[in-house]
């Protein structure tokens, strides 16, 4: 699929990096040429030099042919701009970073009225993905599939937990929930387990199930995390006023330090309930003056990378039950070891959120069944869900007799709102929606999972 | 530096190799010749050594500017030290120096020879030389992304450092996309070339070596009078004008394939490629028709000579040493030029030159009035500054090198206009030059000594210098950068 991204941001730089591995054929365009011929030497893709809202610009990138343009610069005007200019031009979709609140309002009318297929607000689903961390505290980070019905938690094995060192078929016959380990990542590395794999201290493992398995599981296994009351967020910006109007409005008591007055007056205005704190949040005289340890949860989304990581050090050391630390640079793979479990970077977000709707568009132009997409574990670990279309093939044949390829794991099935643990004796049914998870290759088509 | 993963990509380049001495191999068995058993060695020495290196794929893949150089710089040399086994192995080369000069000359496309009877050959070898011509044209490198099955993303580095020119782009966003399309007009361009030979009557075998020779704009003929031997205008003219078309950038006929030929003959480098071509042709053709030819011929040979050197082929169908001396000025001039970059050809290409005399006359213009301010254009679009500094700083040390082998050239004792038009023919990769090594000479008679330095030269020139050059660096060797 021909793909334009105009902007290489961080979130431009993420996308192309997510989308190349993907095989599309991509075009980068920049105003600043250094930055277009830096991608261009380290990934494999076709670079233009120019301002993305001209239609020479365009026209060079190859507007008229794309199937897709993703506008992702530092202004939403352009952005807008650039997608309208691009599917006159006969770009077939377009997609538009847009983050300013004040056209939070107005997004049916860009994608009704304007013809814009995706408006991405980075900063906008990052507050959602922490509100739903926060609603659901046991797992470090959470994504569902089949709308909802099943979830995908991880679930990091501390040393005091009992199924250290503890081989998976045993773990299965201690608890009762019926949920599935489906990927455990350790250290570097990441395994895909079968039944005798062995759980160590600090591994990260990922579990499915339905939301209410998964706490049953989280209460057996003694990780079950308290509901969270109260949140602390360290930082003012559009992700923390987004957060706290989400969760103030699930009556969660929030409390948010910002260090410019004036945006404390502006916060207070148009977030009533939430308590505003003026003062310096990385200061550590002042989260003990407003009450860090009666906290349940902190998340620092401070701008810079280094103080949201000091402060969530802190809130872990004190004991808070929930720490979430926002990270710009995600390239470093280090935070997981010094102790932060669950660390969320706005253009990561943003990144799965485009690959999804890229993937749902190749689904569409008959190239692949595949319903939802999550990538785990830093996107070393896929997990996908099909649709089972009609005569495939493999309908009906038992699993023990279709030879699955290796490092690959049938979730689970869903079968007219029923949830299914296959084993051996299971069969896929046309229309069954199967979930399948990888590690270190992309699974297309359901075909590609046999040998 | 990754030093796997430079292993890895020059094993898969070697194994690339050994299959490519099959089709010479094949010719020795159609005509029964004794070299089978050459090809056989060399295929088998070329297995053994590439397999182990590509047995297990590294697991850092990453490779930066510098590998990418070092695997281009080894490939080169490894490529032409095994492609030289065959001559060696089969006795009609007695020694490996002059082998391995035979093979870079053949590669770099540069088309000198130190046989002083090239008849004598058997076939396989002489399609071998050919062939040399035709896989170094392209560039290995280019053709082992072509049929690799998925790219590294950082071949990019690969690419740059083989292909000539002072920007590589790419023609669509997919580098092995891009590698496909170069290769695919470069097959039917050389179809074509070898169907309208046949069509004008000379012999299969020698239609398609020539072809290959004319492809990668190398020289290697099969006859000793090179083209000259076949006395036929009709294949004279085909050969000057598919010399010419390998002469200019490729991109050009991708863009007529994507049916945008009005950019393309808008380019700026494709018209002043043209306008020295004919410029030339008409400056000689003046000159030779006052002296013994008829205007006929003088067309003639003028066309097919300035053709011959400006794309740095090297194919002749005159002894041009014997022309008058402002003729011969003018050649050498047109070796310095060379052919358009992104094409087959070698030498400094039209593009460099157009950036060195525009940012040369915006350097008077700054004299005149300090103050002003003037960006270098090219095609209406501004050339960087980096690469307007790098095409300078190219141009000096094309020069400096080309001095310094001709002073290392000249302890031979042979006269100057030999000595100093070897090194320029070998650096431009062109072939013959004046003197003792013109279009009627050979190299031959150097030492084993110059010989080494020429096919240095000629590797430095097809690889544009960086990655040659780079080797004597012991940075370059460092596991880290410094």
């Amino acid at each position: 699929m021909n793909i334009i991204i105009v902007g290489l941001g961080k979130l431009g730089i993420t996308m192309t990096k997510q989308l190349v591995a993907e095989g599309h054929s991509i075009t980068v365009v920049d105003t600043n040429n250094e930055k277009v011929t830096s991608i261009v030497d380290t990934y494999d893709v076709m670079g233009v030099w120019g301002n993305g809202v001209t239609c020479e610009t365009l026209e060079t990138a190859g507007a008229a042919k794309a199937k897709l343009i993703i506008a992702a610069t530092a202004s939403d005007e352009v952005n807008i701009l650039c997608c309208l200019i691009a599917n006159k031009m006969g770009t077939e979709n377009t997609i538009a970073r847009v983050r300013n609140p004040d056209y939070a309002a107005q997004m049916q009318f860009l994608r009704n009225e304007l013809g814009i297929s995706m408006i991405v607000n980075p900063e906008y689903e990052t507050a959602n993905e922490i509100s739903r961390i926060i609603r659901f505290p046991s797992a470090a980070n959470l994504d569902s599939f089949a709308r909802g019905k099943i979830e995908i938690a991880r679930v990091r094995i501390h040393s005091d937990n009992i199924f250290c060192n503890m081989p998976i078929y045993e773990i299965r016959k201690k608890c009762k929930a019926k949920v599935l380990i489906c990927a455990v990542q350790r250290e570097e590395d990441v395994y895909i387990p079968s039944g005798d794999f062995v759980l160590r201290c600090d591994d990260t493992i990922s579990i499915t199930g339905t939301r209410a398995e998964i706490s049953h599981f989280m209460k057996q296994t003694g990780v079950y995390k308290q509901k969270i009351k109260n949140v602390m967020i360290i930082g003012g910006g559009r992700i923390a006023y987004y957060l706290a109007k989400l969760l103030s409005d699930t009556g969660r008591n929030i409390k948010l330090i910002e260090q410019n007055e004036n945006r404390c007056y502006e916060l207070a205005d148009t977030l009533p309930d939430v308590t505003v704190i003026y003062g310096d949040g990385t200061d550590q005289d002042i989260l003990d003056e407003q009450g860090l340890e009666f906290q349940d949860a902190l998340v620092s989304l401070t701008g810079i990378d280094e103080e949201n990581i000091i402060v969530s050090m802190y809130a872990e050391s004190k004991g808070i039950n929930k720490v979430i630390t926002k990270v710009n640079r995600h390239s470093f793979s280090i935070l997981n070891d010094i102790g932060l479990e669950t660390v969320v970077s706005p253009q990561i977000v943003a990144g799965n959120l485009v690959t999804r709707y890229v993937r749902a568009l190749h689904n569409s132009a008959g190239n692949s069944q595949i319903q939802t997409l999550y990538k785990l574990v830093g996107g070393k670990v896929e997990a996908a869900e099909f649709i089972v279309p009609e005569d495939a093939g493999y309908e009906n044949v038992p699993f023990r007799d279709l030879n699955l390829l290796p490092n690959l794991l049938i979730g689970c099935i869903i079968r007219n709102g029923k949830i299914i643990f296959p084993g051996g004796d299971d069969v896929m049914k046309a229309h069954d929606s199967v979930i399948v998870v990888t590690a270190g290759r992309i699974i297309e088509d359901l075909h590609d999972i046999f040998v | 530096m990754n030093y796997r993963m430079v292993f890895y990509n020059i094993g898969r380049i070697l194994l690339v190799e050994a299959a490519l001495l099959a089709f010479p191999a094949i010719v020795a068995i159609i005509y029964n010749e004794k070299t089978l058993i050459s090809f056989a060695l060399t295929i088998a020495a070329l297995t053994v050594i590439g397999l182990p290196a590509v047995r297990k794929k590294p697991k850092k893949t990453a490779i930066y500017a510098k590998d990418g150089y070092v695997i281009v710089a080894m490939a080169w040399i490894l490529m032409s030290l095994f492609g030289a086994m065959p001559f060696y192995f089969s006795g009609h080369i007695p020694s490996f120096i002059d082998s391995f000069f035979e093979t870079v000359s053949g590669f770099t496309t540069t088309g000198s020879t130190i046989l002083r009877s090239i008849e004598n050959l058997p076939k396989s070898l002489l399609f071998w030389r050919s062939f040399t011509h035709w896989i170094g044209g392209m560039g290995i490198l280019v053709f082992v992304i072509a049929i690799m099955p998925k790219t590294e993303s950082s071949s990019m580095h690969v690419m740059r450092a083989e292909v000539p020119g002072p920007t590589v782009g790419k023609l669509v966003s997919k580098l092995r996309a891009s590698a496909r399309i170069l290769y695919g007009i470069y097959c039917i361009l050389t179809a074509v070339q070898f169907v309208l030979l046949i069509a004008g009557g000379m012999p299969v075998f020698d239609s398609m070596v020539t072809s290959f020779a004319t492809a990668g704009t190398g020289g290697f003929a099969v006859l000793n009078n090179s083209i000259e031997g076949y006395n036929s205008v009709y294949a004279e003219m085909v050969i000057a004008v598919f010399m010419l078309i390998f002469g200019v950038n490729f991109n050009i006929y991708y863009m007529f394939l994507i049916k945008q030929g009005k950019h393309a003959l808008k380019n700026e480098e494709l018209r002043c490629y043209i306008g020295i071509v004919i410029g030339s042709v008409i400056l000689i053709a003046i000159c030779l028709a006052n002296t013994k030819y008829s205007i006929g011929d003088s067309i003639r040979y003028a066309l097919f000579q300035v053709a011959s050197i400006i794309t740095t082929t090297g194919f002749s169908t005159a002894n041009f040493d014997t022309w008058p001396v402002f003729t011969k000025i003018i050649l050498v001039f047109l070796m310095f030029i060379g052919a358009c970059a992104g094409s087959t050809g070698g030498g400094i290409k039209v593009s460099r030159l157009m950036i060195l005399v525009k940012s040369g006359l915006r350097d008077i213009k700054k004299a005149i009035n300090p103050r002003s301010i003037e960006t270098v254009k090219v095609d209406k679009h501004t050339v960087d500054e980096p690469v307007v500094k790098s095409v300078s700083v190219f141009f000096a040390t094309y020069m400096i090198v080309t001095a310094f082998s001709t002073l290392i050239i000249s302890i031979d004792g042979r006269d100057l206009v030999t000595t100093f038009t070897a090194v320029l023919s070998c650096m431009s990769n062109i072939g013959p030059g004046l003197g003792a090594v013109g279009p009627y000479g050979n190299f031959a008679d150097f030492s084993a000594f110059s010989k080494l330095v020429l096919s240095f030269d000629m590797l430095a020139g097809r690889l544009e210098l960086i990655p040659m050059l780079m080797l004597f660096s012991p940075y370059a060797w460092a596991k880290k950068y410094s």
